[in-house]
């Protein structure tokens, strides 16, 4: 198109040996350094390589335990990715970066599951009903009884409550970038807590 | 299975796991698929255009035919209504006497305004010509 710049994210072919030292360096690649390179176009796609190095086991993760299916985590991590790179020059620092990726991961996990939830016709508890099959059955989930009746204690929360148990618990994240992030307050996060521990606890001393 | 288990019991363990090498490959993906998707969005902005000037040519003139229809629009019904109150009650009889057929009925309508004065403007007759014309008729022969 004449007249108007055109970016595009070229991928970095590096070799295997390469990939964990571009890990280790990209972790420790500062947020503002990370946004500087981005905004000029000759360090844009080094500065998005790093950046995907730097968040891609957080986001993963952030997902997987919602979604379960690894190919589902998968595929909408990269959705998230995408996102990034698609606003990421909008991003205008009011938040830290970090809580805007959480961001977008937590609501590309919660459209998901409200649109599988929609897709399917069915009710919550049949996508619960699959996703604790998906726990018990699949290759890529391992752990002992006690690990497996808790993940299952976890899915029978509403996903909002899933997603606040899962933030605390298993990311031990601070209830103030919680609520940055969730865009809910303090108070109702601990509250929301609480009352999933309970529950969960509740479910444990059933056979 | 203990029956009070409580959550702190139970070691934290992440119990999902990704196949070998996953999270090497996957920044490679994520790139690969990005790429892809900002050549996606140039090709669509790219025919996007091609088809809008192509399609200029007759937005224009179908915006030039809706111009020429507004501009010829009939005048509203209401306004005729308006442009009636302007005339005169004068210019409306003197239409009326020239053009209006006077019917029967007309005359028994007239018969309902008995006792009602009848202005000499609306009558548009002088006293003089009224009595001629009463002389000349003989109304009680007038069958209405």
């Amino acid at each position: 198109m004449r007249g108007c710049a055109v970016r595009q994210a070229q991928p970095l072919f590096v070799t295997k040996g390469t990939t964990k030292l571009l890990l280790i360096i990209s972790a420790t690649v500062e947020d503002k350094e990370l946004l500087e390179k981005f905004a000029h176009p000759e360090s844009r796609n080094l500065a998005y390589n790093q950046l995907v190095r730097k968040y891609q086991q957080k986001v993963y993760w952030h997902i997987r335990k919602m979604v379960i299916d690894h190919d589902d985590a998968d595929d909408l991590t990269q959705e998230v990715f995408i996102k990034i790179w698609k606003n990421l020059e909008n991003f205008r620092q009011d938040s830290q970066l970090y809580t805007w990726i959480y961001r977008i991961a937590t609501n590309e996990c919660l459209s998901f599951l409200s649109s599988k939830k929609r897709k399917f016709f069915l009710p919550i508890n049949d996508i619960t009903a699959e996703l604790m099959e998906k726990v018990e059955a699949s290759p890529d989930i391992a752990g002992d009884e006690v690990q497996l009746k808790l993940q299952k204690a976890i899915l029978r929360l509403p996903d909002k409550q899933r997603l606040v148990f899962n933030m605390k618990y298993f990311d031990e994240m601070k209830y103030e970038e919680m609520s940055a992030i969730l865009g809910t307050s303090v108070g109702a996060l601990k509250a929301s807590y609480h009352l999933a521990v309970k529950k969960i606890e509740e479910f444990l001393k059933q056979d | 299975m203990k029956k009070d288990l409580k959550l702190s019991d139970i070691p934290k363990h992440n119990v999902f796991q990704v196949p070998d090498d996953y999270f090497d490959r996957l920044p490679m993906r994520v790139m690969a698929r990005t790429a892809a998707v900002e050549r996606e969005e140039v090709t669509w902005q790219t025919s996007f255009w091609q088809r809008l000037r192509l399609a200029l040519p007759a937005l224009a003139l179908l915006l030039l035919f809706a111009g020429i229809y507004v501009l010829h629009v009939p005048a509203q019904p209401e306004e005729q209504a308006t442009n009636l109150t302007t005339v005169s009650d004068a210019q409306i009889v003197e239409y009326l006497s020239t053009y209006a057929t006077v019917e029967s009925s007309d005359f028994a309508e007239l018969s309902s305004l008995q006792g009602q004065e009848l202005t000499a403007e609306f009558m548009n007759i002088s006293p003089a010509s009224a009595a001629e014309e009463l002389e000349y008729y003989r109304l009680d022969e007038i069958d209405y």
